[in-house]
């Protein structure tokens, strides 16, 4: 036989047991001899517990620390909730700053290589270390990188007719304004 | 601004000056150390001087920049007149090996006497110690009236003076003939179109540079083949067949001409002038297609193929010129005995689109006879030879 827990036939002798715990405690009880002994205990102990004198005691100084106690425990928890929610790291704004940062930095690695490319397309002659030929102002210039360059100047006369062959040269020809010869100037890539 | 940050800026300037000065320092040119000068013991031209003129080398930055103006007097110590000749000029050290030359065409200089040769040179290059001399000059050819020729030829000058000398024969024939025909009226008449055709003249401006790919090599999808249309010239002894080049956009590369031999005479060069036309119709002289150095012998009749593995881009006023048409036309031919074919007066006046070429060295020498010094020295300068 299942026997009730104690706690429910300790509420049955005080009357406090629910209508239908009482109803399932009570058929209980007409079966089983132990379960009545028990809760005739309780309520014997609960007859003497009532006779008993209450002590001597200031009940108002008594609520008024109880309410400071309660008061306080209040402000004390308060604080220690405080310090914890001061010291949370949130993480979600740092990789939020962490992933513009990372994409203005490769942003800006991405439009550097862009711009290179863009310069090398546009002028990969004066820029390559591959020799190039050109008409310049003054005269006929071989290039090769920017401290490496040799020009044939125009010599006291303007360039007037300028000769270029695919074999890889180019030439300048001018009317030299102190003799009145003809002056040619050439230039070749190797 | 208070009077220690004045003082401060005052202070900077100056260090800013200091730095520039010492930065860009000049010297001047030792002409026996910067210069050789190499003519063969047995060269029908004898140095008679060097000047340096105001020669200088600027140190700026990492690079050295040397300005030399120099004029060469050289004497015909031979028998002959001169009448062109071709000297050298080799840079030391100069890392991506380019050369260049100073050549002096329509000349005519008699035994003995003296002509200054001005040879103009900007060369900038890193700093660092060198030992001899920057700047070599060599005499690679010297042509005489009757054709013959003198030099080591590493340039192939004989080649081009013969060119050039065959050339200024034809013009100053023309002129000539215009001058007995049909009187000074006719010969200024004649001077005058030349001057307003050499000033109407289009030119591009070109930069050129090895393809960087092999010829025969595939073209990228970017680019388009363009065949060449050609003008046939009727005395030409040699005619173009076929021809294309790689274009994209200004750069046209690769240039390829498929040529044929129909002289009685084995060929062993030609050279193909190439025209090109710009989106709007405008024609220009873009340059010309020789043929290889190597030691070509083309046979009557049979064929071969002038090739160049070059690129060359070109702009105006610097603006990109976009290639859209091509034109090419046979202009210089060198038989295998040495003699040459240039176009007569007649060819070159054949088509308007030959009107863009440029005028020979000696044509544009007698156009500036005529502008400097008048119609009478024009008529003495064509009585001379």
């Amino acid at each position: 036989m299942n026997h009730p827990r104690e706690n429910d036939l300790a509420l049955l002798a005080g009357g406090e047991a629910g209508r239908i715990r009482r109803f399932l405690l009570d058929r209980h009880l007409r079966e089983c001899a132990d379960c009545r002994e028990t809760v005739a205990e309780y309520r014997e102990l609960r007859a003497d517990v009532a006779e008993l004198e209450p002590p001597d005691l200031n009940w108002s100084v008594l609520a008024a620390d109880i309410r400071a106690n309660i008061r306080l425990g209040l402000e004390a928890g308060a604080c220690v909730r405080a310090t914890p929610a001061l010291k949370r790291w949130n993480a979600r704004p740092a990789i939020a700053l962490a992933g513009l940062l990372l994409l203005f930095v490769g942003g800006f690695f991405m439009r550097d290589v862009r711009l290179r490319q863009l310069i090398s397309e546009q002028t990969p002659m004066a820029e390559e270390a591959t020799p190039v030929l050109q008409m310049t102002g003054s005269g006929v210039e071989i290039r090769s990188g920017t401290n490496n360059s040799l020009t044939l100047l125009n010599h006291h006369g303007t360039a007037t007719n300028q000769t270029v062959s695919a074999r890889g040269d180019i030439g300048t020809r001018y009317v030299d304004s102190d003799t009145g010869s003809v002056t040619i100037n050439n230039v070749y890539l190797q | 601004m208070s009077i220690c940050n004045k003082n401060g800026a005052a202070v900077l300037a100056l260090a800013c000056a200091f730095a520039l000065a010492l930065s860009a320092q000049e010297t001047a040119l030792d002409p026996s150390s910067s210069v050789k000068i190499d003519l063969p013991a047995d060269a029908p031209l004898n140095l008679i001087s060097t000047t340096m003129g105001d020669s200088r080398a600027t140190s700026r930055g990492g690079a050295i920049v040397l300005d030399l103006h120099m004029g060469l007097t050289l004497r015909n110590s031979g028998a002959r007149h001169i009448r062109g000749v071709t000297l050298l000029i080799t840079a030391q050290e100069f890392a991506p090996g380019g050369k260049g030359s100073v050549a002096r065409p329509s000349i005519d200089v008699p035994p003995g006497e003296n002509f200054t040769l001005p040879i103009d040179i900007r060369l900038v290059r890193p700093v660092r110690e060198t030992a001899g001399p920057l700047v070599r000059v060599q005499l690679d050819g010297v042509l005489f009236d009757d054709l013959s020729f003198f030099g080591p030829n590493k340039l192939n000058s004989q080649r081009a003076l013969t060119f050039w000398e065959v050339e200024a024969e034809r013009d100053r024939a023309y002129f000539k003939q215009a001058l007995q025909a049909r009187g000074e009226k006719g010969l200024q008449q004649e001077i005058l179109a030349s001057i307003a055709k050499q000033a109407d003249r289009p030119q591009l401006d070109v930069s050129l540079s090895r393809n960087g790919r092999a010829v025969g090599s595939a073209v990228p999808s970017t680019d388009h083949v363009a065949q060449f249309a050609f003008l046939n010239l009727p005395g030409a002894p040699v005619q173009p067949l076929e021809g294309w080049a790689a274009i994209s956009g200004n750069e046209a590369r690769s240039p390829q001409i498929e040529i044929v031999n129909k002289s009685g005479k084995p060929v062993r060069y030609v050279e193909i002038g190439w025209l090109v036309k710009d989106k709007q119709g405008r024609e220009y002289v873009a340059g010309s297609v020789p043929g290889s150095e190597s030691t070509m012998v083309l046979p009557s009749g049979q064929h071969t193929r002038l090739q160049q593995d070059t690129a060359l881009r070109f702009s105006r006023s610097g603006r990109p010129v976009e290639i859209d048409g091509m034109t090419a036309y046979v202009s210089q031919v060198e038989f295998a005995d040495g003699r040459v074919w240039v176009p007569s007066r007649r060819d070159l006046d054949s088509s308007p689109l030959l009107r863009v070429t440029a005028p020979s060295p000696e044509e544009q020498r007698l156009a500036d006879i005529y502008a400097k010094k008048g119609l009478g020295a024009l008529v003495l300068e064509l009585g001379r030879y």
